[in-house]
């Protein structure tokens, strides 16, 4: 069990068992099922199955991507960390009132024509296209790939923990049904049922957060009274670096912000927009739903903080277990329910999202590199979603560490690869092919490097400097070099409608 | 942008190579981080070199709003003691990050994107050059 029952102050709570939980997760896992039936219908070439046809409306748009970006880690691991590390924690998510538009201004209408102009269909054939370059496809396929692996294995030993803790499967049952169900929506009915599904989940997180904010209000005695709480046993918890230290904390900003524009899971999805005028309404509907969406984030973990201060409840004996621990101690078991669906939406909405552009860099992406190209993207696509999904099961399943390590890295791995050659290449002309490749062999190197002398307690950077921001930084530094010592060739890599895409 | 690298890489280096300026390093990573984010949306939100006023003017606000914010914070002593002031039920350094960094820009920028798209971002006339681009490019191949 991942849950460890409170005892003192918190009126008696359900199990996770209970029936009315269990009740909305068969719910929710019937409305999903429903939605990939219906999606499956729709899915008849590569075109529907990586980009949904080009046909999704703007609301399910920003949904699916604030679902997408929201994994399970905002409602377990994000409060659990705001439980330990106090408000520093939050600067992993503070940059969310700036990063909807900054995607706007920068991806959005440039990735939406160039997709159209080019019939492109995955993250990394925009980098080929706009660099007229195999060579920086290939290396960007690359890095997704090993990104996309711990990612999903993250998610699926979360689920399986959850699975496990709701209908007693044992862990590797869980793990392997939190596979199964999320692989027969994303294998049948591709991206189209991944991005209706997102927006039934993206409902449901933000529905879930707002209604346990309120009651994370209600028990803690409204703001003033969790920060009176906290305040009169640490004076450090609530200031504005937390536990964290100003250093640590900043730098979170600076990745989680810049290296917003580098995650394909979303970059991905602006491909799938129907009327590229639609944009006009995307910041303000995406950051409207994020912001909801972290009400639970913040909330939960220093509602927890502040009665464990106040002796309301024993200290927790493991920080993830902030969120069920209060939605089971102080929300009815409906709201209960619909939290647990929250967590499982989120889980699957962005493994979902992965199996995806996994997937298509091997059956799309890699092949091109190489001059090649595969008769059956459905086919292989659909075959390939299998084998990336079996084998984060099997990773998820080998060492609970090798998890934490390949999780750990995904984001910063996204941002130091992709943000210099897709975010600042697309609307910067002075870019250049070998500036590209040089940045994304850096950004995939160095974090690859020394994540993994951290890991093998080789090597370890000084307290605030992280792994993801010195990889971000250093690329960046590349690809301004480079392209810089290369501009001569700038003009000539640019084919004239990926000028007018970036002139538009 | 170059300039917040150029920052942020003076701060992580001060740090890491523990130098005596790492009392500074903060500092450096706040300003880069808001003139990285601000300098990248000024770069996003610019057609042909130019940035439209509203645009500007928003973007130069957020760089305020979330460089003034990390200054405050910074430079404020600490008072999260108990009993310490309380502002919108969080201590002020706190409450001025939360509310400030992370709301503020939320009610300006999304805004201002939807308020210049006409204008600025996308008209139907960008749509159908491009358009007639992609079909020359396809023509020529």
């Amino acid at each position: 069990m991942i849950f460890v029952p409170l005892v003192q102050g918190a009126r008696s709570q359900p199990d996770p068992t209970h029936p009315a939980i269990i009740a909305i997760a068969a719910f929710y896992f019937v409305a999903v099922a429903a939605i990939a039936v219906w999606a499956a219908r729709r899915t008849h070439n590569a075109r529907d199955f990586f980009v949904a046809g080009q046909g999704i409306g703007i609301v399910a748009l920003a949904i699916a991507a604030m679902a997408a970006t929201l994994s399970g880690f905002a409602f377990i691991g994000g409060p659990g960390l705001v439980y330990q590390s106090g408000t520093g924690a939050v600067f992993l998510v503070l940059s969310a009132s700036i990063t909807s538009t900054m995607g706007a201004w920068v991806l959005a209408k440039r990735m939406r024509l160039l997709g159209e102009a080019r019939a492109l269909i995955t993250v990394p054939d925009a980098i080929g296209a706009r660099y007229r370059s195999p060579a920086a496809q290939g290396l960007a396929a690359v890095a997704i790939l090993v990104a996309v692996v711990g990612y999903m294995a993250t998610n699926f030993l979360a689920l399986g923990l959850l699975l496990n803790a709701m209908f007693h499967t044992g862990l590797a049952m869980g793990i392997w049904l939190a596979m199964l169900v999320t692989l027969s929506y994303t294998v049948t009915g591709g991206i189209l049922a991944g991005i209706y599904t997102d927006l039934f989940e993206g409902l449901v997180k933000t529905t879930a957060s707002v209604t346990v904010f309120f009651f994370v209000l209600k028990a803690g005695g409204g703001m003033e009274g969790i920060s009176r709480a906290i305040m009169a046993v640490d004076e450090t918890f609530l200031g504005p670096w937390g536990k964290m230290g100003p250093m640590a904390a900043l730098s979170l900003f600076f990745v989680f912000g810049l290296g917003s524009l580098g995650q394909p899971h979303i970059a991905h999805k602006f491909y799938m927009l129907k009327d590229p005028r639609r944009l006009k309404w995307y910041p303000l509907l995406m950051s409207v739903a994020m912001t909801l969406t972290l009400l639970l984030f913040v909330g939960v973990g220093l509602a927890m903080r502040a009665f464990v201060s106040s002796g309301r409840i024993p200290p927790l004996g493991r920080a993830d277990d902030a969120t069920p621990a209060f939605v089971l101690g102080f929300t009815p078991s409906v709201v209960a329910g619909v939290v647990f669906a929250g967590v499982i939406a989120a889980g699957m909405s962005t493994v979902n999202s992965f199996m995806n552009i996994g997937a298509a860099a091997i059956t799309h992406d890699l092949p091109r590199a190489f001059g090649r190209r595969v008769r059956n993207e459905l086919r292989w696509g659909r075959i390939w979603t299998l084998v990336l999904s079996v084998s984060a099961v099997i990773v998820a399943q080998l060492s609970g560490t090798l998890v934490a390590f390949l999780g750990i890295f995904g984001y910063g791995l996204f941002a130091s690869t992709l943000v210099p050659a897709l975010a600042i290449g697309l609307n910067w002309r002075g870019a250049t092919r070998q500036g590209a490749v040089a940045s994304i062999a850096t950004g995939l190197g160095l974090t690859l490097a020394l994540e993994s002398l951290s890991f093998f307690k080789a090597f370890a950077l000084p307290s605030g400097v992280t792994t993801s921001g010195l990889a971000l930084l250093l690329s960046l530094v590349v690809f301004f070099v480079v392209s810089w010592l290369t501009r001569a060739a700038a003009a000539a890599q640019l084919d004239p409608d990926i000028r007018a895409v970036m002139d538009s | 942008m170059w300039l917040s690298c150029l920052v942020i890489g003076a701060a992580y280096a001060s740090v890491i190579f523990a130098s005596e300026l790492n009392r500074l390093a903060p500092w450096g990573v706040a300003m880069g981080s808001a003139g990285a984010l601000c300098a990248m949306m000024a770069l996003g939100a610019s057609r042909r070199g130019r940035l439209h006023p509203l645009a500007a003017a928003a973007i130069l606000a957020t760089f305020i709003i979330v460089a003034g914010g990390f200054a405050f914070a910074l430079a404020r002593p600490a008072e999260e003691g108990a009993g310490g002031p309380l502002w919108l039920g969080l201590p002020v350094r706190t409450a001025v990050i939360v509310y400030g960094v992370g709301l503020l820009p939320l009610l300006v920028l999304p805004l201002t994107y939807a308020l210049t798209f006409d204008e600025q971002i996308l008209s139907d006339d960008d749509i159908e050059r491009v358009r007639q681009a992609a079909r020359a490019h396809a023509a020529s191949q």
